[in-house]
């Protein structure tokens, strides 16, 4: 039995949000978890073929862009987060609690991707253990994300623990700065995966690594003003405009790189469509069967609706901002999902000879199925349920 | 010691033996190739002919899917070939990405039978034994054949004999005797994968 000091302890983080109508948004994400989990078993007995429509020629589908698309909004949070500590930026760390409960659960939303795309899930950890290949990105990726997961959880407890004491303060700044740096190196990596492969020009380089942390930082910014406006029902309180204002044009300014971003990769690439610099892969966005993606998913919803929205109502409309953010999030997962198969196109031109006749068929037959649209119902489950039930019973909100 | 192959492509006729043997010894289950002929339609009637070119693992000097992998469960062996160890394969296939000539095969679920309709049958049961759901795949150049002093599948079955193998560390062997006097082509050779399987034009 508690006392009543514990109690009142207790309840300046858990509690009953009465006023907080969250529900919905928390049913949505138990219906959600619980047919995407019915998807995931079916895949664990069925095996791959069955539930998605992977082949040779795309062994990366929807749950790697899918993948990709959580994780790197997690960093982009905890970069969030992690600015709030460094700098002292009040506007964030009003929301730090937000920031770091989010960040958790869409890490965690991307770990039940990328585990039901392996084979064998369950071996993974076991050998990650016992024979890592340290020559591998893709290991480094793994343990950077694993080591965010744990920092993000250990920072949880210390912003949820009942009367913080004035170190357990400075130790959650120290952990929150360590989740920036941890989140930013992860997602950096997770871009050498890619910018690694020497087998798929469009991959290869250092520009998938800047292009993933800016627009993880973007996609961060997007989900808080988002979710704030799910929060309030589009009525974010007026001491919160500062920070969603504040957001909001960190939201445009990671547009604005991404412009530049753009620009200058598609530039390079046609400009010299001869010196393998992925021109296929281009070639298949610009005009090619990903065309309809490319321009309609990253041109017009991740860069020029959202910039457009923040920057008519300078930033300051709520609903407005909002939107944006809602719209942008549609857009990112458009600019991973087109990037993953883009880059899959089939290697060769001249060289393989032999190479013209059905590869490229075989390339454009991927439409990801239902199977794997349903894992990734599956991810947005876990964040709803996650993230929609913490609003409920614990206080997200303090005031410095 | 390593291990390499010369397919010489104005001997090619095309006629998918290799693909056949390599199947039947191996017992790949259906949909998975190891070994490929990859077909070029040239011109148009009456002036129209096909292309073959023969493909399989390269066995790379330089092998980017052994880099790519995060648990050792692709590795080159002192042969010089380049292996998948099914029981530590957590089935990422970073390594089918990371490989530019199309040479791994991930298995997505129970395999196949050949005929439309059928049960797999008591061989094919035999055979896909040694394969294990979720796990990438490839050509070994038929490692169990050559600990027997005999040659891949592929090699042995070509009628057209446009296939060589042998070591190419030594000297002395046929496979080096024939790099020597005609110049063999690696195939995405600016990959700097250093594959160990050449082609002698057509
Ligand atoms: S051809 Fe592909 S699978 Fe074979 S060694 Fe080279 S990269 Fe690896
Ligand atoms: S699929 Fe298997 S062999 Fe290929 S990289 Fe992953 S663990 Fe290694």
């Amino acid at each position: 039995m508690s006392n009543d000091s514990s109690d009142r302890s207790l309840s300046s983080v858990i509690t009953w949000n009465k006023d907080v109508k969250v529900m919905p948004y928390a049913l949505f994400g138990v219906v959600a978890l619980i047919v995407g989990a019915v998807a995931a078993i079916m895949t664990l007995i069925n095996g791959h073929d069955t539930m998605f429509n992977l082949s040779p020629e795309v062994p990366w589908g929807l749950l790697i862009a899918s993948y990709a698309f959580f994780v790197l909004t997690a960093s982009g949070l905890a970069f969030i987060g992690g600015i709030g500590h460094a700098f002292g930026n009040s506007a964030y760390l009003k929301i730090n609690r937000r920031i770091v409960v989010m960040a958790f659960a869409v890490l965690l939303a991307g770990f039940t991707q990328i585990g039901m795309e392996l084979g064998h899930p369950l071996r993974l950890a076991w050998y990650m253990l016992v024979s890592p290949n340290f020559s591998a990105p893709i290991t480094w990726m793994g343990v950077l994300y694993s080591i965010e997961l744990l920092i993000l959880a250990f920072e949880l407890y210390l912003v949820l623990k009942p009367n913080p004491t004035e170190k357990d303060h400075r130790n959650s700044a120290v952990v929150g700065f360590c989740a920036m740096i941890f989140g930013v190196l992860a997602a950096a990596t997770l871009g050498f995966v890619f910018g690694s492969n020497t087998a798929r020009p469009f991959f290869h380089g250092s520009y998938f690594s800047t292009f993933f942390v800016v627009s993880g930082i973007t996609a961060g910014a997007a989900m808080l003003l988002f979710v704030h406006n799910l929060v309030y029902w589009g009525r974010v309180p007026s001491s919160l405009s500062k920070t969603m204002s504040s957001l909001g044009k960190l939201m445009a300014t990671g547009i604005g790189v991404m412009i530049f971003l753009y620009l200058w990769k598609i530039l390079a690439t046609v400009y010299t469509p001869a010196a393998d610099g992925g021109y296929a892969a281009i070639r298949e966005l610009l005009s090619g069967s990903l065309s309809t993606n490319f321009w309609g998913g990253e041109i017009l919803l991740a860069i020029v609706l959202p910039l457009f929205l923040v920057l008519i109502t300078k930033a300051q409309s709520m609903k407005m901002l909002g939107l944006a953010g809602f719209i942008y999030i549609v857009g990112f997962f458009f600019t991973k999902y087109d990037f993953i198969i883009a880059g899959q196109v089939p290697v060769g031109g001249d060289d393989f000879i032999g190479s013209g006749i059905n590869r490229m068929a075989d390339f454009q037959a991927y439409v990801p199925a239902s199977g794997e649209w349903l894992i990734m119902l599956l991810g947005c489950g876990v964040f709803f349920t996650f993230y929609f039930f913490a609003e409920k019973i614990l206080v997200l909100e303090k005031e410095s | 010691m390593r291990y390499g192959m010369i397919i010489d492509l104005a001997r090619c006729i095309g006629c998918n033996a290799c693909t056949v043997a390599c199947k039947s010894h191996n017992g790949t289950p259906k949909d998975i190739f190891w070994s490929q002929v990859l077909v070029e339609e040239k011109g148009e009637y009456p002036n129209a002919r096909v292309v073959p070119t023969p493909i399989l693992c390269m066995h790379c000097e330089d092998a980017p899917c052994v880099k790519a992998c995060p648990t050792g469960a692709s590795y080159k062996d002192e042969n010089g070939i380049v292996h998948v160890n099914q029981d530590k394969c957590i089935g990422c296939k970073s390594c089918m990405v990371a490989c530019a000539y199309d040479a791994r095969k991930f298995m997505g679920g129970e395999p196949k039978s050949y005929f439309p309709g059928k049960e797999v049958t008591e061989l094919e049961e035999v055979q896909h034994t040694e394969f294990s759901r979720g796990v990438v795949s490839k050509c070994d150049f038929c490692a169990d054949r050559l600990k027997e002093d005999l040659l891949p599948a592929c090699v042995g079955t070509c009628p057209a004999q446009a296939r060589i193998f042998g070591d190419l560390d030594d000297p002395g062997s046929e496979v080096s005797k024939i790099l020597v006097k005609k110049s063999g082509r690696t195939l995405l050779s600016h990959k700097g994968t250093k594959p160990s399987v050449y082609y002698l034009a057509r």
